[in-house]
């Protein structure tokens, strides 16, 4: 009958699909300004990370200690100023983004696969299993996070691999909690029934639908993490059980930089505000994510 | 005697609960012939969308035969069951929460054939996905839209042509007009009557609404606290009910008309949970007409006339 | 008519969204008079609950705009009064009920206290008075009184919607709105429900405005009926005229797509089509395209008001040239 026409327009139709869903929420994301700033700042940050080498040379400018040019004040040579041993503190600012991120991305990764899988197949099958899993969690629960983060970087000494590995044994039951939530959330819905009915097995089910739809609350509770782990990161460098001197690293430059703090601030101010910024970002981002991708559908 | 194609024998559901056993579904036994339907109407916690799912096997049965062509496909494992859904399908209450939020209408509509892979040809699915789209009257221009941009009726229209998209023979109905507007309610009753029609489908339609079921189905079952209490053809079972309680269920119905005034019958009391039910009627609280046996020792569904099952102690031989 | 406890004029609401304004209400005129049942029909989208929440100002200002209308309740001008005087009427001259008792009442307070809060509301008396009369608004609506100490959790769908009414009538109301009251509820809950209703409408002398989809509640109930189409009342009349005389299109097709239980017709005659856009209503009458009566006029224009009694009227170019028009519904004998 008409099936032709309808099989032209049907090829039409095919190529304006998929977009939806992610430009939604990414237009939802844009009205919020506060997710705009936040986006943008950790944009920024991103792309120090990324042209660092660009910017400064790590060996001559950031490790290189030049004692005559100690503790300046900013100025058009050194941005930020110098620090105790005459290093630029924007250069090694710029530096110390590259490992925040990079453990602050990492140890939510290490976090997120472990916990979460743990998380999915406790909320999926429930009953003995779930008890099971989510006690043990409960016991590393019990532990305040950065007290095991301390524990295991003590344990197993300080370098940034370990700081990830600690940071993210430590976000584990957390992750594990919401991702069992979330698909506690959406395995009793309909849909899922109705993907058992057409013969799908479970691990088509927990695959294709139960957790692309349970995404959301996941997303939301990464970002604000990696936001955590920046700051653990600060904080375990900062008592000096991060990185190790001379690598450039925000928490230890606030360290090293304290006995300095009354008559040359700049030494704690910059690799402070860095901090709050990359934290506020994220917590922005975090926020304005949870908008927009909440009032999605229904 | 046409085949039946479908037969239920003493099927019960229990579940654990903290406060006891809940018997959801109470030993129901019914059959149904090829290409016809059976309505299973009650109100809640009667037990009929519990059964409708146990009959499929979403939920297992605790005891109890279910005969499809005459297997008992409480027998099958898993591999033979995924092969039987083939034939045995669903359609849903909720237009809404039936349908995943994350996938296109031809997504969904293609969902069950890809995975049963029973077309390989990516073109020729797409083909068989316009035809049903066809079939349940969805314009093809909605390919590629989500369920949330589109109305209670097209969705619900989405479930069954999902439904409809494997050799499906026998289809349980859970509900599927209840919560569409009215004017969209005999637009998808008009659909799937026709349905039936064309493919030779079989249905149990699940509802509480007895003016929807009467006009839709060829016999009628009525539930009550998990037990079958009266089953009768359609045509019989409103011209002479006989279990109190059917009475009073299709008296409690407003209707639309201001001639034929009925004696409303109400009950008294409120439906209560069938958790560790004792031996008696479990009607029999609410019952108008309810004398000591009725307290004492349960019906059995008998014959009262042919065809015509009433499980009462007033009503015995 | 100034004994109208209700009267709605020329209400217009619109709802500013940033997809677009939706034309919810479009203009409709209601009374109501003491002691009467007014029965509001329409499905999903014709504007019946803006249109209830509207008369006690419960309409959501932003997004929601009365953009033009008056609406007198009790000789109370609602449009230039006061949300602290609004206050003072609602629960109190006017009350309104929901459609679903599970979250109409807040679980974690005895049912009695909430009942005694709508009392104390508006009435000076003691907390032990509030309790003794809830104890009593219990009773009337069939719940033993000694129960008042229990929570909604304990009670049965029927019951809490029973607790609903019995919140809603604690200040004896003049007018109660009742919203799809008894949707969620089983079909023999729903008759004790209603039969409750019209009890309580009798010994209370009160007025009611019922909004419901189903027409069968509308023959138990009302004694007047207005159906609603995409925010206008296309056709308005007692219980008699709209039944036996029905005279506007849609409600034809309302009738005929409602499977009667005591008529097994062989084919339920379903409307065609869906309900117009809000976003986007269309020029001339809204429920042209769904009209098997539709005239070259009904694209263009939109249809006008035409008497057929002093209480029955309908907006329908059909009887522009005559009156006497007959749809096919009132020529069949069933």
């Amino acid at each position: 009958m008409s099936s032709n026409v309808d099989a032209i327009k049907a090829d039409e139709i095919i190529k304006t699909k998929k977009r939806s869903q992610s430009a939604d929420v990414w237009k939802r994301l844009k009205k919020s300004k506060a997710a705009v700033i936040g986006l943008v700042i950790i944009v920024i940050f991103v792309c120090m990370a990324i042209f660092a080498p660009v910017i400064a040379d790590y060996d001559t400018q950031v490790i290189k200690m030049n004692i005559s040019e100690r503790l300046e004040g900013p100025s058009s040579n050194h941005f930020f100023g110098t620090d105790e041993y005459g290093r630029d503190i924007f250069y090694r600012i710029v530096y110390g983004t590259r490992i925040s991120l990079f453990v602050g991305v990492i140890s939510v990764g290490i976090a997120l696969s472990i916990g979460g899988f743990l998380g999915a197949i406790a909320g999926y099958y429930g009953g003995k299993l779930d008890n099971a899993i989510m006690r043990v969690l409960d016991v590393l629960l019990a532990i305040p996070a950065i007290l095991l983060a301390i524990t295991i970087v003590s344990a197993l000494g300080s370098s940034i691999i370990n700081l990830m590995i600690a940071v993210g044994i430590s976000n584990i039951p957390g992750f594990a909690r919401v991702v069992r939530a979330a698909i506690l959330s959406v395995k009793d819905q309909e849909y899922i029934e109705a993907a058992r009915a057409i013969g799908a097995k479970d691990h088509t089910i927990i695959l294709k639908h139960v957790l692309p739809n349970s995404m959301a609350p996941i997303i939301v509770y990464a970002t604000l993490k990696v936001a955590t782990a920046i700051m653990a990161t600060a904080s375990l460098s900062f008592i000096g059980l991060g990185v190790q001197p001379p690598t450039p690293e925000w928490g230890s430059m606030l360290a090293s930089g304290r006995q300095y703090m009354r008559d040359q601030m700049y030494i704690v101010m910059f690799p402070g505000l860095a901090i709050v910024m990359a934290v506020l970002s994220l917590n922005l981002i975090g926020d304005g994510l949870r908008d927009a991708l909440d009032p999605k559908l229904k | 005697m046409a085949e039946k194609l479908i037969e239920v024998k003493n099927l019960k559901k229990y579940f654990d609960t903290p406060k006891g056993k809940l018997h959801a579904v109470d030993g129901v036994n019914f059959s149904i012939e090829k290409g016809k339907t059976l309505g299973l109407v009650g109100e809640s916690g009667c037990g009929k969308s519990t059964t409708g799912r146990v009959i499929l096997r979403l939920l297992d049965a605790t005891d109890g035969e279910i005969i499809y062509k005459g297997q008992d496909i409480r027998q099958l494992d898993d591999k033979q069951m995924r092969e039987l859904r083939k034939e045995l399908q669903i359609i849903f209450q909720d237009p809404f929460s039936s349908l995943d939020p994350r996938m296109t209408v031809s997504e969904i509509i293609e969902e069950p054939i890809k995975l049963n892979k029973l077309i390989a040809n990516p073109e020729q699915r797409f083909e068989r996905v316009l035809e049903l789209m066809d079939l349940v009257g969805l314009s093809r221009r909605l390919m590629n839209t989500y369920p949330h941009e589109l109305d209670g009726g097209r969705r619900q229209r989405i479930g069954i042509a999902r439904a409809l998209a494997l050799n499906t023979q026998f289809i349980i109905c859970d509900e599927p007009v209840s919560a569409l507007d009215v004017s969209i309610q005999a637009q998808i009753l008009n659909l799937m009557k026709d349905l039936q029609k064309k493919l030779g489908l079989t249905y149990v339609f699940i509802t509480h609404d007895l003016s929807v079921v009467n006009h839709f189905s060829d016999d009628i079952a009525v539930m009550y606290l998990g037990k079958l209490i009266e089953k009768a053809s359609s045509e019989d079972l409103f011209e002479n009910p006989i279990h109190p309680y059917t009475k009073a269920l299709l008296s409690a119905i407003p209707r639309p008309s201001l001639d034929n005034k009925v004696e409303k019958v109400i009950l008294k009391g409120e439906i209560t949970s069938p958790i560790n039910p004792r031996n008696n009627c479990r009607f029999a609280n609410r019952c108008n007409f309810a004398e000591d046996v009725c307290r004492q020792s349960e019906p059995k569904l008998e014959e009262v006339k042919p065809g015509h099952f009433v499980a009462c102690h007033l009503f015995k031989e | 008519m100034s004994d109208s406890l209700l009267k709605v004029e020329d209400l217009v609401i619109h709802f500013e969204t940033e997809d677009g304004t939706v034309e919810a209400v479009n203009g409709i005129n209601i009374e109501l008079a003491k002691g009467r049942t007014l029965g509001l029909v329409g499905e999903t989208g014709a504007g019946k609950t803006t249109t209830a929440l509207s008369l006690l100002k419960l309409v959501p200002t932003p997004p929601g705009v009365v953009k033009f209308g008056r609406i007198h309740l009790d000789g109370v001008d609602v449009m230039n009064t006061s949300e602290k005087d609004m206050e003072k009427l609602r629960g109190n001259i006017v009350s309104m009920i929901f459609q679903d008792p599970m979250t109409a009442l807040n679980p974690v307070i005895t049912v009695g206290d909430q009942i005694a809060e709508a009392i104390m509301i508006h009435q000076k008396v003691s907390v032990a008075e509030a309790n003794e009369k809830a104890k009593e608004m219990l009773e009337i609506v069939g719940i033993p009184g000694a129960r008042s100490g229990e929570f909604p959790h304990q009670f049965s769908g029927g019951m809490k919607q029973r607790v609903v009414i019995a919140i809603a009538l604690s200040c004896s109301p003049k007018l109660l709105i009742a919203d799809e009251p008894t949707t969620a509820l089983d079909v023999t809950i729903q008759a004790q429900v209603l039969e409750l209703m019209k009890d309580l409408k009798i010994k209370y002398e009160m007025a009611m405005l019922l909004i419901t989809h189903d027409l069968g509640v509308v023959a138990e109930v009302c004694d007047d009926v207005a159906i609603m189409y995409a925010g206008r009342v296309v056709e308005q009349g007692s219980l008699r005229e709209i039944f036996k005389n029905t005279k506007h299109p849609y409600t034809e097709g309302l009738f005929n797509s409602i499977p009667n239980i005591d008529s097994r017709k062989a084919e339920l005659k379903p409307i065609r089509g869906l309900m117009s856009d809000p976003y986007n209503l269309p020029k001339g009458c809204t429920f042209c395209d769904r009209c098997d009566y539709a005239l070259e006029i009904c694209k263009t224009e939109k249809p006008k008001r035409i008497d057929f009694s002093e209480t029955h009227f309908s907006e329908c170019h059909l009887y522009n040239d005559s009156l006497d028009f007959q749809l096919d519904i009132n020529k069949t004998e069933d």
